[in-house]
């Protein structure tokens, strides 16, 4: 080791390095084990100004340079990120509103999977009318029970909103089937069909 | 920037060297603090060795809003509380202050744990210390009293002595070799005893 070399480690213990002095230190401490040995004394002996050395020091911190050399080396990081870290700071109305939005829209999501959920309706079977023309000349309610025992009614007849659509145009055909009259000019109105109420008009 | 700020963002871009300097840097002086907690010289050392390595794991996280000693010092502080808890020992209910125990040797929470022996020792490298600087040139003496004693940086000192700053590293680099001499004297024959 020079000097040189001795005065640029007395003032890295004065801690007056900056930049390239500062590169060129560690880089002399990194290769030359005496630079490592120089720093240490003047260290001690900087400490014993203030009370602190021992020659305990050197061994002491030889033995917890050890232990860092087991840690992982540290990844380079942005030091302009690390030193500021911008946070934006949101109004407290703002968060009201999206808590409000958020329970908002868990009600309507619950809403909508409890509809989806419900119970199928079944379908309504068809009556055919011929079935029950066998039972005319009975009280309705004798007509019913006939019915039900002939699995025309349905066992569940739910509400009118959940027929389905073509359950309710099937039961029309069979009621325009059964009271209908076709027109009988062919070729002219064919696929015309005239409804009649009552038998006869 | 200081000199410890740009020795910190050396470790945080990976490079362990820096953080041996920090370590040889404020060794003593971390060791010191933990004394005044754990009342045992060998098991101070462990528990300094434990801050420094939580230090190191932890200094990416340092944004350099204090002080790195002062970061470093309250590691150490929360180290040895733990370390007594873990033990059942009941840590000091008060905690030496960061600047004290900077700046001086003579905060009293950390001078009631001191030995005789240690006592001993340090007045005896004081008066090593006075001797040493008696003999030196009054410009090389007049140096490192202000660089050690007041805490003059080496541009204040130049300014005072109206000297360029090569100079003033120049004396504090020749006042510091001769006193490092009988200061490592000293304590060889302390060990030998």
């Amino acid at each position: 080791m020079t000097t040189d070399d001795n005065q640029l480690l007395s003032a890295l213990v004065d801690g007056e390095l900056r930049g390239r002095e500062l590169d060129k230190a560690l880089a002399l401490l990194s290769k030359d084990q005496s630079a490592r040995e120089c720093l240490q004394r003047y260290q001690i002996s900087r400490d014993a100004f203030h009370g602190y050395g021992t020659k305990q020091q050197a061994r002491a911190t030889q033995k917890i340079s050890a232990a860092i050399l087991l840690e992982a080396k540290h990844k380079p990081v942005n030091v302009q990120a690390v030193g500021k870290t911008n946070v934006i700071s949101l109004p407290v109305t703002f968060w009201q509103q999206s808590l409000s939005l958020a329970v908002a829209a868990s009600i309507g999501a619950l809403a909508v999977v409890g509809v989806m959920t419900q119970p199928k309706i079944q379908p309504v079977s068809i009556t055919p009318m011929a079935a029950l023309e066998s039972t005319q000349g009975l009280d309705p309610a004798e007509i019913t029970i006939a019915a039900s025992k002939a699995g025309a009614l349905p066992q569940n007849l739910g509400n009118r909103w959940t027929v389905e659509e073509q359950e309710i145009e099937d039961r029309l055909n069979i009621y325009l089937v059964d009271h209908n009259e076709y027109a009988g000019v062919s070729d002219i109105f064919s696929n015309a069909r005239v409804i009649a109420y009552e038998s006869g008009q | 920037m200081s000199m410890d700020q740009e020795l910190v963002q050396r470790v945080q871009a990976g490079d362990k060297r820096a953080f041996d300097v920090l370590i040889m840097k404020y060794q003593q002086r971390i060791v010191h603090v933990i004394t005044g907690f754990v009342h045992d010289p060998i098991e101070a050392q462990d528990v300094a060795q434990e801050a420094f390595i939580k230090a190191y794991r932890a200094i990416p996280n340092f944004r350099g809003d204090s002080a790195f000693y002062t970061w470093l010092y309250r590691i150490a502080i929360n180290t040895s509380k733990n370390y007594l808890t873990a033990r059942a020992r009941r840590p000091p209910t008060s905690d030496v202050d960061a600047a004290d125990a900077t700046n001086t040797f003579d905060a009293p929470e950390l001078k009631e744990f001191e030995t005789p022996e240690s006592n001993l020792m340090r007045s005896e490298l004081e008066q090593t210390i006075h001797d040493a600087i008696g003999e030196l040139q009054e410009d090389t003496a007049m140096a490192i009293k202000l660089r050690e004693f007041e805490g003059m940086s080496y541009e204040e000192i130049s300014e005072s002595m109206d000297c360029p700053i090569g100079t003033v590293r120049s004396r504090i680099f020749r006042a510091r070799e001769a006193i490092d001499q009988r200061i490592q004297q000293v304590m060889t024959e302390g060990e030998e005893q």
